[in-house]
C-alpha cells in the first residue's frame, strides 16, 4: 500500500530553506575559521564613549549633546507642524496624533490627578513623555557618531556608524528624574505647607516609636522614587543596547568565534525589534505615568 | 560557616567581580520572572471573567509589567556596581 505524498507548501519550503542556510552557514564558518582565541583589545565601553567635538569646558558638544538636541528639535517641530495642520475631518496622521494626545491627557494626566491640577501640569507631562519617547526612538537609528573609530571615504575620516541613545547615559535620566522630584515635592509643599507635607508622610493611626519608624521609611521611600525613576529608564535602554551589541557580533569578537556571530544574529534582530517596538514607548509612558502619580499623591492627605 | 567558605574561595581566586554580576543578574531575573508571570496570570484570569474590560486591564498590565521589569534592572545595576568596585 503506497501513501500519496502531497507537495510541500510554499511557506514550509521557505522555512526549511532559511533553516538550511542558517545551519549551513554555521557549519561553513566552523570549518573555514575554526575556533579562535579571546580578544582582549575590544572594549564594549568604547561603544558608549563620549568624545568632545567642540571643547567648551562643561558645555562641550559630544554625541550625547547632539542626540539631546536632535530629540528636542524633533519634539518641537513635529508637534508644532501637526498643530498647524489640524483639520475638521482628520486624516490618518491627525487621528494618530489625537490618540496620542488622548493618551497623554486622559490616561496619564487626568487619570492620576484632579482636573484643575491636570490642566496646569499637562504641558509638563506631555513634553516629558514626548521628549523621552523621541530620545529613546532615535537611539535605534545608526548614526555616524562614534569618532573613536573612523572610516575613510575619499580621504575624509567619517566617524563610525553606531547605535547610541542619549538616555543610555545616566546623566539624562538623572536630570529628568530630578526635575520630577523637585516638581512633586514643590507641589506638595505649596499645597500643604512644609510641615503639613512632612506630616502627610506619617501614616495616621500609629503612635509612638512605630510612627517614627514608618515615617522614616516613608521619607526614605520618597528619595527612593528619585533613584528608581533614574535607574529604570537608564538600565532598560542601556541593557537593550548592550544586548543588541553583544548579539550582533560583540560576543563573537570577544571570544574570537566566527560562527557565534552568525548564530546569535537572529537573536540580535529580535531583541532590536522588541526594544524598538515595545521598550522605547513603554519606558517613556512609565516615566510620565509615575511622574503624574507622584504629583497627584503629593496633594493628598494620608 | 558555608558563607565563610564561599567568600574565602571567592576572595582567594579573584572571581568576586564576575560573581557579583552573576548573582545580581541571576537573582534579579528570578524575581522579575516570578513577578511578571503572576501579573500576566492575573490579567488572563481577569479578562476571562470580564472580556469587556479588556482594554482597561491591558493598560494596567503594561504599567505593572514595566514596574516589575525594573526590579530586574535594579539587581543588574547592583551587580555592575560590585563589578566596578571589585
Amino acid at each position: 500500500m503506497t501513501k500519496t505524498k502531497t507537495p510541500m507548501s510554499k511557506t514550509k519550503k521557505l522555512l526549511y530553506s532559511i533553516g538550511g542556510v542558517y545551519v549551513l552557514g554555521i557549519v561553513l564558518l566552523v570549518v573555514i575559521f575554526g575556533f579562535g582565541h579571546k580578544n582582549n583589545t575590544f572594549q564594549i565601553q568604547n561603544e558608549f564613549q563620549l568624545i568632545n567635538w567642540v571643547h567648551l569646558g562643561v558645555f562641550s558638544i559630544n554625541r550625547a549633546v547632539v542626540y539631546l538636541f536632535l530629540a528636542a528639535v524633533l519634539t518641537v517641530v513635529t508637534t508644532v507642524w501637526i498643530a498647524n495642520r489640524m483639520q475638521q475631518r482628520p486624516n490618518k496622521v491627525q487621528t494618530a496624533v489625537e490618540v496620542l494626545f488622548s493618551l497623554m491627557r486622559d490616561n496619564i494626566t487626568r487619570g492620576n490627578m484632579d482636573n484643575a491640577m491636570a490642566a496646569k501640569w499637562f504641558p509638563f507631562l506631555g513634553a516629558l513623555f514626548l521628549f523621552i519617547w523621541f530620545s529613546n526612538l532615535i537611539g535605534y537609528i545608526p548614526l555616524p557618531t562614534n569618532s573613536g573609530e573612523t572610516f575613510n571615504v575619499f580621504g575624509a575620516h567619517i566617524p563610525d556608524f553606531a547605535l547610541y541613545a542619549a538616555t543610555a547615559n545616566i546623566s539624562v535620566p538623572l536630570v529628568l528624574a530630578l526635575v520630577v522630584f523637585i516638581a512633586f515635592n514643590w507641589q506638595g509643599v505649596r499645597t500643604q505647607g512644609p510641615i503639613g507635607y512632612v506630616k502627610s508622610l506619617l501614616p495616621g493611626g500609629v503612635h509612638g516609636p512605630m510612627a517614627i519608624f514608618i515615617g522614616g521609611l516613608e521619607i526614605v521611600s520618597t528619595f527612593m522614587r528619585l533613584i528608581s525613576l533614574t535607574i529604570r529608564l537608564f538600565a532598560n535602554i542601556l541593557a537593550g543596547h548592550l544586548i543588541i551589541l553583544f548579539m550582533a557580533g560583540g560576543l563573537a569578537v570577544i571570544l574570537g568565534l566566527s560562527f557565534l556571530g552568525w548564530f546569535t544574529l537572529p537573536i540580535g534582530v529580535l531583541i532590536y525589534l522588541f526594544e524598538l517596538g515595545l521598550v522605547a514607548t513603554l519606558q517613556a509612558f512609565i516615566f510620565a505615568t509615575l511622574a503624574a502619580i507622584y504629583l497627584g499623591g503629593a496633594v493628598t492627605h494620608h | 560557616m558555608l558563607t565563610h567558605i564561599i567568600s574565602f574561595a571567592a576572595a582567594s581566586t579573584g572571581v568576586g567581580a564576575g560573581l557579583g554580576i552573576g548573582i545580581g543578574g541571576g537573582l534579579g531575573a528570578l524575581g522579575a520572572g516570578v513577578g511578571i508571570g503572576i501579573l500576566f496570570a492575573a490579567v488572563i484570569q481577569a479578562v476571562a471573567r470580564q472580556p469587556e474590560m479588556r482594554d482597561e486591564i491591558t493598560q494596567i498590565q503594561w504599567l505593572g509589567f514595566a514596574l516589575t521589569e525594573a526590579c530586574f534592572f535594579y539587581g543588574l545595576v547592583a551587580g555592575l556596581i560590585s563589578y566596578v568596585l571589585k
